[in-house]
């Protein structure tokens, strides 16, 4: 018996699927190009230290692993983030900054598969490397906006958080490393239940668990930054508050703002972000579009200390979303003359249309025969 | 523009009366609702809710998958499946709890004494979590129903399973060892339903936390 299985979480791409996929990649591409983004490749396993340098914790149950014949251990890459910011501390180290990049790339994780949810899947962002203000995170925001919009999305959501405003408060609490890793699941998992719970057996300050409490259903526009009350007993945790109203504020000449709202409960689960970070929904799918924010530490982690921010896209997932392109027209050559028909072929080739020859030697009437049911093909018989 | 529906997955069942009951008291409209008529699907228009009819283990993955925005569900069938969901508000009825139970022969053993026992439970990823929390190795053996049936013919050397009053362990002659955890009926939530109507959602779950914390406003106190 042949073996014709592929491994869990893995697929093929047939040619309907690659279509749409290579569509929301040329619009995306073309948005990022305007901008200035320029696009690299990295590749596609890195040594694990790398890898697990950026995530700053333990991530390998969700990386493929393997050894190389040296004994060094690699890892297929979990995303790009990480790739792009070894790239740029090593090959960038006297470039002029900022630097922007952009990248297309399948990246590796082990989870549990589900629709939506790959073991490979592909991946679409940009890095805007050395940039620190407010400004440059509403650039890659207001480019996550429209880099939906371009694709054909209307109906959705940016929740914009910024992550200092949670791990100040979180500082105040006095709270082991691992309370802080659980507070922080249940704030972004909105298990209202069990954070309340062990909320309760906190010794800390009433006012400040109030606040911690509240979090996970703080979401909409501005006002809700208004409703943490132990915020303003915090310098760093206002000091982020005031930076997320900078962010917004920047949005709003973007013509961006009607898809923005405020959340804080996005948390995002990798640990480089230091500043806004933001993920992307539509009503229409279950799970998020996009994720990304400020990371100012993570290119220190390499050697060149720079403050960075970007975003990628989950390209299958957007796919999902735009199911049903119709395929460009094609022609379909038949005959018995081949000098003919190839004649026939380049001159249409030439005005940039799809042709398809019979090479089979099929009558007209067999042609029209296998003809049916297929979409958008025209018939030519020389 | 037509309003958007709200969809709430019930689960159909012991759970199906007292929320009936909580909805009644929250202002939801609960008009023909009813598991032993024929439609599966219950439509209202003000406010515009939808109700869809679930066997309880299937709540989750309607309410994961986007299926439904909302759905009713005890903490037990949660823990078991894991689901990728928000668990919004603790309802406080339909209690029972998780318990390691062992044929009352067996007398005064403790946990360490369970090591590479075998497990009968409709529960197998709760019994292993607990186990293997506890440095125990277990042989899980996952029944469908009837889990005290188990150790009576000896398929099993003890059983996890959810009780509520024990009186069905005490007519089979097991007795409750340990309990693992306290279950209680659960509002939850998809991801992004939670984001893309929070309008429509939020305001649902301060009335429902008010309602069963006895409407003194906090509702997110715990017990």
């Amino acid at each position: 018996m042949i073996n014709r299985k592929i491994p869990r979480g893995l697929r093929d791409l047939l040619p309907n699927e690659v279509l749409i996929q290579r569509e929301i990649e040329k619009k995306a591409a073309k948005l990022f190009s305007g901008y200035g983004y320029e696009e690299v490749i990295t590749p596609t396993f890195e040594f694990l230290e790398v890898v697990e340098t950026g995530a700053g914790r333990n991530i390998r149950e969700e990386l493929f692993l393997f050894t190389d014949r040296e004994g060094g251990i690699l890892s297929l890459r979990p995303e790009m983030t990480v790739a792009i910011a070894r790239l740029a501390a090593t090959h960038l180290q006297d470039a002029v900054y900022p630097q922007r990049f952009y990248y297309i790339a399948n990246v590796f994780r082990h989870v549990q598969p589900h629709l939506a949810q790959y073991r490979e899947f592909w991946q679409m962002g940009i890095e805007l490397l050395g940039a620190g203000s407010a400004v440059a995170d509403a650039e890659v925001i207001s480019i996550a906006v429209k880099v939906l919009q371009n694709i054909g999305l209307d109906n959705f959501k940016i929740s914009l958080n910024q992550i200092g405003i949670f791990n100040s408060l979180l500082d105040d609490s006095g709270m082991s490393f691992e309370q802080r890793d659980l507070i922080r699941r249940l704030v972004e998992n909105k298990d209202l239940v069990e954070l309340a719970r062990v909320l309760d057996t906190l010794a800390i300050d009433d006012l400040l668990k109030e606040t911690i409490a509240k979090l996970p259903i703080l979401h909409g526009g501005l006002e809700v930054l208004k409703r943490m009350p132990y915020v303003e007993k915090n310098r760093h945790a206002s000091e982020a508050v005031a930076e997320l109203l900078k962010v917004y504020e920047a949005l709003q000449p973007c013509g961006v703002t009607k898809h923005i709202v405020v959340d804080m409960g996005v948390l995002r689960g990798l640990d480089y972000y230091t500043g806004i970070v933001f993920e992307g929904y539509s009503p229409d799918l279950g799970y998020g579009l996009l994720g990304g924010g400020r990371y100012d530490n993570l290119m220190g982690l390499f050697g060149l200390p720079r403050p960075a921010t970007g975003f990628a896209l989950g390209m299958d997932r957007l796919a999902l979303l735009l199911e049903n392109q119709t395929a460009p027209l094609r022609y379909i050559i038949g005959g018995a003359d081949w000098s003919a028909m190839i004649a026939k072929a380049d001159e249409l080739r030439s005005q940039g249309k799809i042709v398809e020859m019979d090479v089979e030697g099929s009558s007209k009437e067999e042609l029209e025969r296998k003809l049916q049911g297929r979409e958008n093909c025209s018939l030519i018989f020389v | 523009m037509q309003a958007e529906y709200l969809t709430i997955a019930l689960s159909k069942g012991t759970l199906l009366k007292p929320t009936v009951k909580m909805f009644n008291n929250v202002d939801l409209p609960t008009k023909g609702l009813d598991e032993d008529s024929r439609s599966m699907v219950f439509t209202y228009d003000d406010p515009p809710i939808k109700y869809i009819m679930c066997r309880p283990t299937d709540v989750p993955i309607y309410v994961e998958q986007g299926a439904a925005d909302l759905g009713i569900v005890g903490k037990d069938v949660i823990m078991e499946q894991a689901r990728d969901v928000f668990e919004m508000v603790d309802l406080k009825y339909g209690y029972c709890r998780f318990v390691v139970a062992v044929p009352a022969e067996l007398g005064n053993i403790g946990i360490k004494d369970l090591n590479y026992k075998r497990v009968a439970t409709k529960f197998p990823m709760v019994a292993e979590g607990f186990f293997r929390s506890h440095g125990l190795q277990v042989e899980v053996i996952k029944l469908h129903g009837n889990i005290e049936l188990a150790p009576l013919m000896g398929l099993a050397d003890i059983i996890v399973d959810i009780v509520s009053t024990g009186r069905t362990l005490k007519e089979n002659n097991l007795v409750e060892l340990l309990r693992i955890m306290d279950s209680t009926t659960r509002l939850i939530c998809n991801r992004v339903s939670y984001r893309t109507k929070y309008e429509q959602i939020q305001p649902l779950i301060e009335t429902m936390q008010n309602y069963t914390t006895g409407g003194n406003g906090d509702g997110n106190k715990a017990v």
